[in-house]
């Protein structure tokens, strides 16, 4: 490893990030602590928009398993919910997320919570997984609470109007049920406005994230995974769109005085699937030092949903929520994946198989190979896991990525 | 003046001296245990006795860079194939099986590494399944080949965990199966574990601490394909590979992986 590169060239924007986060969590426990706002749980790809509309304050649990996984604390919580029976080969952030709530811990415990905050309502979205439902549903139990789902196709081809129509009508089936619980009407212009709010932020996320296409990228993949917070948790608010803007104008400056995300970017890589959360700044260093900058990947691009249209909000939300990477047919994924390796310069792709996430696996279906023989750029898997560091052996995959770097350095 | 390459492994430290015109002329093999440089030092120590030898060594290896001495680190990978290269100059695959890594490489025409791949986090498919149930069965891992070839058909294997395998085993002995039989359906395990590892199109060799130690793996393993070779102390040649490695980086002042 090259000490004097293993270092990636840090954001001022982090500044800004941390309170844009503080302040989302302090809202949070404002609502937790005066009952002032409901609170609605939701997926990190669900109906965001129309919670924010309906006046909740929405709590994501997949950000929570992130804090967890990156807070390096999932393995003291995953045994807890194994032995209540949730198997340690499922989702490692409900394993986490569970177990830490099993022990009466939270990383939110750091921003002044006692625990998770308690929910109004859960609505969660097939659409990333169906694991989400059975997640919710240990807490709609425990705590008593509604729970709400909107039901997504998997493996979706084409968007079809029956498709889309479906999901639309189910978005419209959950209006009811969440004004039972928020004692308020829903007022279509103000969902309009977040549905509008959300595709400008969207619209943001998308260039930052395009910025990469530069060289050097001004921006890597471990940037995206923490700076990706505002849109994950914040979609459909003015706060997502603020930050976004501060963002972006750093990264653009960044292009114009030639300054990269790491010191020296020689091989431009994709990372597809998840981050290893736990080793999220080993790896940083990891590929820094061997001036490897992964410049795209899935995961981030994956909160881009531009096709949200204010003027038809629940017609548009449905759109945008199936065209989502994570439920389309490994075709579609192609398609995606070959458009985005060419539009960022792309001289190698590591596919991440997360042992406890299969959907966000992309290498179990043959893809890697259908690709490589497409578009020869080579590839690498390395086995590991979103919050389960006991799935992942850090010595043989440092050699695999290594030898990986050389063996694209040698064809350059 | 004399070269060192060591392949700081799991289970095995290999060191192989080299001379002037790249070619082997001594080799030490031993644990690796828990202090690499210990196990370095016993390398150095034994060839240097005997010969004046050139600073920095050479190395790879899970211990690669954890040397106290002036040292060069190489990837394994990389570092075997160049080895396997320089041994038969054309393209070929590779499938190495050492104590805790099994690995598929695929060289081009050229001698660059085109394709490679690692088994998964699991002991199934690697030397450790083969001495774990050696251990189990109180055999040592010598007699095992011997046992093999005594084997009138294979007992098949179906558990992928070695803990599993070892109760599956005990059922199977149970219902009267023969040792030499079972212990084929061991070898025979780990190959197609092996071979999971990629479709295997070209000529292959077979490299590592277990077909060296295992004669009877080369013999199975051209039961499956004809075009199959196991060079000589292969188990070496990542160290040997090493020194090629930088031997031909300063010809080129390049890296040619």
């Amino acid at each position: 490893m090259n000490q004097e590169r293993n270092e990636i060239i840090k954001l001022k924007s982090v500044g800004e990030l941390r309170n844009t986060m503080a302040n989302y969590f302090s809202r949070l426990k404002d609502a937790v602590d005066t009952g002032n706002k409901k609170i609605a749980w939701c997926t990190s790809v669900g109906p965001a928009e129309l919670l924010y509309a309906m006046g909740f304050e929405v709590y994501f649990p997949e950000n929570h398993g992130a804090m967890i996984g990156a807070s390096k604390m999932a393995d003291k919580y995953i045994p807890s919910a194994v032995s209540l029976g949730y198997s340690p080969e499922i989702c490692s952030y409900l394993t986490s997320d569970i177990g830490a709530f099993l022990q009466n811990e939270t990383p939110l415990q750091k921003s002044g919570f006692e625990s998770v905050p308690k929910p109004d309502v859960l609505v969660y979205n097939t659409n990333q997984c169906h694991e989400v439902g059975d997640w919710f549903m240990f807490y709609a139990k425990h705590f008593n609470a509604p729970i709400l789902a909107v039901n997504t196709p998997m493996w979706i081809s084409d968007l079809t109007p029956a498709i889309i129509d479906g999901v639309a009508n189910q978005f419209k089936d959950l209006v009811p049920e969440l004004e039972k619980v928020s004692g308020q009407k829903l007022n279509m212009d103000k969902f309009k406005e977040t549905v509008g709010l959300s595709h400008d932020g969207c619209v943001l996320w998308r260039r930052v994230l395009e910025t990469a296409m530069a060289k050097p990228s001004p921006i890597n993949f471990f940037d995206s995974a923490i700076h990706m917070g505002p849109i994950v948790v914040m979609r459909g608010t003015q706060y997502a769109v603020d930050y976004y803007k501060i963002l972006l104008e750093e990264l653009e400056e960044r292009i114009e005085n030639g300054v990269g995300a790491i010191p020296e970017e020689k091989l431009r890589i994709y990372w597809d699937g998840m981050p290893l959360w736990y080793k999220l700044s080993s790896h940083a260093k990891l590929f820094s030092s061997l001036d490897a900058c992964i410049v795209a990947s899935t995961y981030c691009n994956s909160w881009i949903f531009d096709d949200l249209d204010a003027n038809n909000p629940f017609q548009s939300s449905a759109l945008a929520y199936c065209k989502l990477f994570i439920v389309r047919s490994d075709d579609e994924k192609q398609k995606y994946l070959e458009k985005l390796l060419k539009d960022f310069s792309i001289d190698g792709v590591i596919y991440h198989d997360a042992k406890t996430c299969g959907r966000n696996s992309n290498n179990r279906y043959g893809l890697p190979n259908r690709m490589n023989d497409k578009n020869k750029i080579p590839y690498l898997e390395i086995n590991g896991d979103l919050c389960d560091s006991r799935c992942y052996s850090e010595e043989q995959s440092i050699i695999a990525i290594e030898t990986f770097i050389k063996q694209l350095a040698s064809r350059k | 003046m004399y070269k060192i390459g060591i392949d700081l492994g799991s289970s095995y430290t290999k060191g192989v001296l080299v001379d002037n015109d790249n070619k082997i002329v001594d080799y030490l093999l031993t644990r690796t245990g828990f202090d690499f440089n210990k196990a370095a030092n016993k390398i150095i120590d034994k060839f240097s006795a005997k010969h004046e030898i050139e600073y920095p060594v050479y190395t790879c290896g899970y211990g690669r860079d954890e040397l106290k001495i002036p040292f060069v680190s190489n990837s394994e990978i990389i570092a075997l194939s160049r080895a396997v290269f320089e041994k038969y100059q054309k393209k070929c695959s590779v499938i190495d099986i050492g104590g805790q890594d099994t690995k598929y490489i695929k060289i081009s025409e050229s001698g660059q590494v085109d394709k490679f791949k690692m088994n998964r986090k699991c002991a199934a498919g690697t030397g450790s399944f083969i001495e774990e149930l050696a251990f189990k069965l109180d055999i040592s891992t010598s007699e095992f080949t011997d046992y093999a070839s005594l084997a009138t058909e294979e007992v098949k294997i179906n558990s992928y965990c070695t803990v599993f395998a070892v109760s599956e085993i005990i059922g199977m002995i149970k219902k009267g199966a023969l040792m030499p039989n079972i212990i084929l359906g061991i070898y025979n395990s780990v190959i197609a574990r092996s071979l999971e590892l990629s479709p295997i199109e070209d000529f292959l060799v077979l490299t590592g601490g277990i077909p060296d130690h295992h004669p009877i793996m080369l013999k199975l393993f051209q039961e499956k394909f004809v075009n199959c070779m196991s060079p000589e102390k292969s188990q070496f040649y990542a160290a040997w590979g090493n020194v090629l490695l930088n031997n031909l980086n300063k010809e080129n002042n390049e890296n040619l992986v």
